[in-house]
């Protein structure tokens, strides 16, 4: 044990600086991942508390922006939204290496769309048409909105997408030779992304006291914000620090999981930090200053240690990489039954779409949690997910992905039901729902790790199925099957928030301090949720993919490779990267 | 093999080998999977991309269609009712200042006005009386002013008018038998419960004494705080309604000594300017009132019109909500007296804070009770006592039992 020990510490010692024989990151580099990922991904996470949605700590208590409207921008937004993605697909199938006439073309699209937004902001469309006809009256009485507000939110779109299409062209262009292609983005985004975070605590935007105007300007506050990313975009990067394979799940097991330590720290220190806030979330401190600092603090280290990272697998330059055709890919995906299953699926989950967040209005409203003790509890029901993370192949080969799944849709269903029976039945007895809740919670949480990570399996078979149709994995084209869920999507996503609106969820959080109101509003969705959740095991009734035919699959594909490869090589063309390798 | 032995065995991946002739590998069919479909074109291409767009298009502008309708909100919402219509829903066109609720209305256009302040008027069916304002009727309107209720409303919910910010009166039709109003306060028609003091009504009554402005909470005068932010509840009022005085802007209130019950959120989270460009708690006081006379008067000019004023809550309460005074943290001195029976869940909730590491706002809380009786007799809520940081945990403040009132 001892010489085991010595042994680690010399080749660490060794191969600190240089990388041993075979391998090709120095042990000086998994340390810089730990503090790249580390920070970045905590960086990313304290992003989380900011964002344009009702459940954002600043809209709930400072913005006060009414639940209804958030449903009304989206759909405002979605027509537009089919449009950008078309264009989207057509600078993806060419990954923004575009032809000169095709760019510029592209550009003077962005660039109008830009201008218009910008005109929507500067002057009034809306007194364009007649104020009493029916469109503006119609657009006046939107919960939240006004004519003059609808056509600025429009607009603010428009800006946003010809913005970001633009910024993407160019500086994927100008970058990405020289940093790779996960990390370029950082180095463009992170100072107009410091700047957005601290505007967006310290613009007084929601003291507008009419509401029609908060929205409009908070959306474009918020979109303004959005144009500038910060992901995770280091620990991406790890997937391709190595073209040795043993090395690479090495990196990702060890430097990569400990990184998230950061993560997890901050997890219970902010929460503390806010909870010694004199208003606690409520109070704007929270945005002026912790989430800031806390911020900036780690975007700052993400910089200093992103250039240690490097990006080491040789792949084909982005642009010469062959794209299948658009149609192809299209009707590729439509053919693979698993994928639709998986939409089906989908679909039914989307009744749940609009729910507030019930956990949190369970922390909050019903426990009035924070500082410590919140951290605490959502520490400890998030580690209830790690104990069975480590059974996970065990469930897996005892249980089919059919039974798996089955299994979490009906404990989430029967999980949800006996929270929503606590809350209906007792939800003035603090001690004994809040036991329950936390105990239901646990065990939902227990019981979700080994269905994610069947999940996660799956999605790989399912793309070796789809290579087995089609020759190719057609990953991007799944998304196909959105533009079909997207309209049914959007429009059940109304009927949460419309029930809410009757039980007197507006833009006022603290509606959720009256116990009546309380449980409705978060009962009635969960019993709507709880039953999509039965609904969606009957489509996995139909699923038969199992590992027999994943077997079957894999030998012809394995076929397949043999058969090209050795014509291939035959014809005297190099091989690379094929079954034989 | 056991059933169990037969199930694992089925699960288990067992090695496959197919036998794939060289020129099947692009069309070999696994059995129970659909056949590949590679390099060949698809039957009826055009029809196909056809087709898919136009189930894309026609999806897209269905739901578009019916996501607008659904949205789409009447001004006015009723529910029929078996004594006449239920106000269940006002949805402003931005626009309504002023909303009398009597008889079913609709909102008529004039389209020869381009003014949309001032282009339309509101049409009303005076055939259809409305008789009752449903839970949520107003929520979060910031636009309405002046609610006119109207002589055959009914029944008021208590919830009727939730967060209705620009709210600064609610008049009463004289001839109403179950409710009226008191310079713009909703009561019930005996004055026996005070329900509704508008949101905004500190504004009313700057206009009605003179003030301009509204002043910073540091900048309010002596004789501002009198006019403004004092309240005087009438003699005659035994119940303090649910929500009623939520968010109200008030320093001060008089409670009249005969007072039983305060309601869920009753005297919920007041507060007043502090800066451009925040609130900041405004109620300090609590003061209880005995008075030989009849006092209807509610604007506050001395304390000499009562017979005797001490602090804090009234000998004769018996009830107090759940969140009844939670966030007033401005709030200092807090005496329960031996009459109370029930005490609600986080009824003071944050009252009390910490800042520059001294303990602020109601930090013991003073009970007329002996420790014995009040446990045996008072029921209490989760949590009724506030809670500060203490520790990095939270601890809810002391009590004081057999207290004796503070002057």
């Amino acid at each position: 044990m001892g010489n085991k020990i010595k042994s680690f510490f010399t080749e660490i010692k060794t191969h600190w600086n240089t990388p041993a024989e075979g391998k090709y990151v120095p042990y000086k580099e998994y340390k810089d991942v730990v503090f790249a990922v580390g920070s970045n991904y905590a960086g990313a996470k304290t992003l989380e508390y900011i964002g344009f949605w009702s459940a954002c700590y600043l809209i709930m208590h400072h913005y006060k922006l009414p639940y209804l409207t958030f449903s009304v921008i989206g759909i405002l937004n979605m027509p537009l939204g089919y449009i950008s993605a078309l264009m989207w697909w057509f600078v993806c199938d060419n990954l923004g290496f575009l032809p000169k006439k095709t760019e510029k073309k592209f550009y003077a699209a962005y660039v109008g769309m830009m201008l218009f937004g910008i005109s929507t902001i500067l002057f009034d469309y809306s007194l364009l048409f007649n104020q009493s006809g029916a469109f503006i009256t119609y657009l006046n009485g939107l919960e939240g909105m006004s004519a003059t507000a609808c056509f600025k939110t429009f607009g603010t779109h428009f800006l946003y997408t010809g913005w970001v299409g633009a910024r993407n062209i160019f500086w994927r262009k100008k970058l990405l030779p020289k940093y790779g292609r996960y990390k370029y983005s950082l180095y463009c985004d992170v100072v107009p992304k410091c700047i957005m975070v601290i505007l967006i605590g310290w613009l007084p935007v929601y003291n507008i006291p009419d509401v029609a105007t908060r929205v409009w300007v908070a959306n474009l506050l918020f979109a303004t914000y959005n144009v500038f990313g910060f992901a995770n975009n280091l620990e991406t990067c790890t997937k391709s620090i190595s073209p040795n394979l043993q090395e690479r799940i090495l990196v990702r097991s060890y430097p990569v999981k400990i990184s998230h330590i950061f993560n997890s720290i901050l997890a219970i220190i902010l929460p503390a930090i806010i909870g010694s806030l004199r208003h606690e979330w409520a109070d704007i401190n929270m945005y002026r200053y912790v989430i800031p600092i806390t911020f900036i603090t780690f975007a700052a280290l993400t910089m200093f240690f992103a250039g240690r990272i490097k990006e080491r697998i040789p792949q084909p330059p982005v642009e010469k990489k062959v794209q299948i055709k658009f149609w192809d890919g299209m009707f590729g995906v439509l053919h693979n039954k698993y994928l639709l299953i998986n939409t089906v699926v989908g679909l039914i989950d989307s009744l749940g779409n609009g729910m507030l967040p019930f956990v949190t209005i369970l922390y909050f409203y019903t426990f009035r949690l924070s500082g410590l003790p919140y951290s605490l509890l959502v520490a400890l029901i998030s580690f209830a997910g790690t104990p069975p993370d480590l059974l996970s192949p065990y469930f897996l080969k005892r249980f089919s992905y059919k039974q798996i799944m089955i299994f979490y849709q009906l404990s989430r269903g029967i999980g949800n039901l006996i929270i929503a029976a606590a809350m209906w039945f007792c939800g003035e007895n603090l001690v004994l729902c809040g036991t329950i809740c936390v105990v239901v919670l646990f065990f939902m949480e227990m019981t979700k790790t080994v269905p994610t990570t069947a999940g996660h399996d799956m999605n790989v078979r399912i793309g070796d199925y789809q290579m087995y149709l089609s020759g190719e994995r057609l990953e991007s084209f799944a998304g196909v099957f959105g533009w079909f869920t997207g309209p049914i999507t959007s429009f059940v996503g109304l009927i949460i928030p419309i029930f809410l609106l009757k039980y007197g969820f507006n833009s006022n959080w603290e509606v959720l301090f009256i116990d009546d109101s309380r449980r409705n509003i978060i009962v009635i969705p969960l019993i709507v949720d709880v039953i999509g959740f039965f609904l969606m095991t009957i489509p996995y009734l139909f699923w038969d993919y199992d590992s027999k035919k994943q077997n079957m699959v894999m030998e012809v594909l394995k076929r397949r490779a043999e058969v090209t490869e050795r014509k291939a090589q035959e014809e005297g063309e190099k091989v690379s990267g094929g079954y034989l390798g | 093999m056991s059933k169990k032995e037969k199930k694992i065995k089925n699960q288990v991946e067992e090695p496959v080998h197919l036998d794939i002739p060289e020129d099947e590998i692009w069309t070999y069919q696994v059995e129970g999977l659909a056949a590949p479909h590679i390099n060949k074109p698809y039957k009826n291409y055009t029809i196909k991309k056809i087709i898919f767009a136009l189930v894309i298009i026609v999806a897209v502008s269905i739901s578009c269609y019916f996501s607008v309708r659904t949205v789409q909100t009447e001004t006015f919402e009723y529910k029929d009712t078996d004594t006449g219509y239920e106000l269940s829903k006002f949805s402003n066109t931005g626009y309504i200042k002023e909303l009398t609720i009597d008889f079913l209305s609709e909102v008529e256009y004039d389209r020869s006005n381009d003014d949309a302040e001032t282009n339309f008027e509101i049409v009303k069916d005076e055939s259809k009386r409305i008789t009752s304002v449903g839970a949520y009727a107003l929520n979060c309107d910031g636009t309405v002013r002046i609610i006119n209720i109207g002589a055959g409303v009914d029944y008021v919910d208590p919830k009727a008018f939730y967060s209705c910010w620009a709210l600064q009166q609610i008049e009463v039709d004289e001839n109403n038998p179950n409710y009226c109003d008191v310079d713009g306060v909703l009561y019930n028609k005996d004055m026996t419960e005070v329900i509704c003091y508008p949101c905004n009504h500190d504004q009313y009554l700057r206009e009605k004494y003179g003030y301009e402005e509204e002043p910073y909470r540091a900048d309010a005068t002596e004789e501002y705080v009198k006019d403004i932010q004092t309240y005087v509840v009438p003699s005659t009022v035994k119940t303090i309604g649910q929500l009623c005085f939520n968010y109200a802007n008030l320093r001060a209130i008089y409670l009249p000594e005969g007072l039983e019950k305060i309601e869920t959120l009753g005297v919920f989270k007041l507060h007043e300017p502090k800066d451009q460009y925040s609130n900041t708690p405004s109620l300090e006081s609590i003061y209880t009132y005995k008075t030989e006379n009849e006092i209807s008067d509610t604007h506050f000019t001395s304390e000499e019109v009562f017979t005797e004023v001490y602090s804090s809550l009234p000998d004769t309460l018996q009830y107090i909500g759940s969140d009844a005074f939670s966030y007033n943290q401005t709030l200092t001195y807090l005496y329960i007296p031996e009459s109370v029976t029930y005490i609600g869940h986080h009824a003071f909730w944050d009252t009390v804070y910490k800042e520059d590491g001294s303990l602020l706002g109601v930090t013991q809380i003073f009970i007329e009770a002996d420790e014995d009786s009040f446990n045996k007799n008072v029921k209490t809520g989760d949590q009724w006592r506030p809670q500060y940081d203490y520790m990095l945990f939270k601890k809810s403040v002391d009590m004081v039992f057999d207290s004796e009132r503070a002057d």
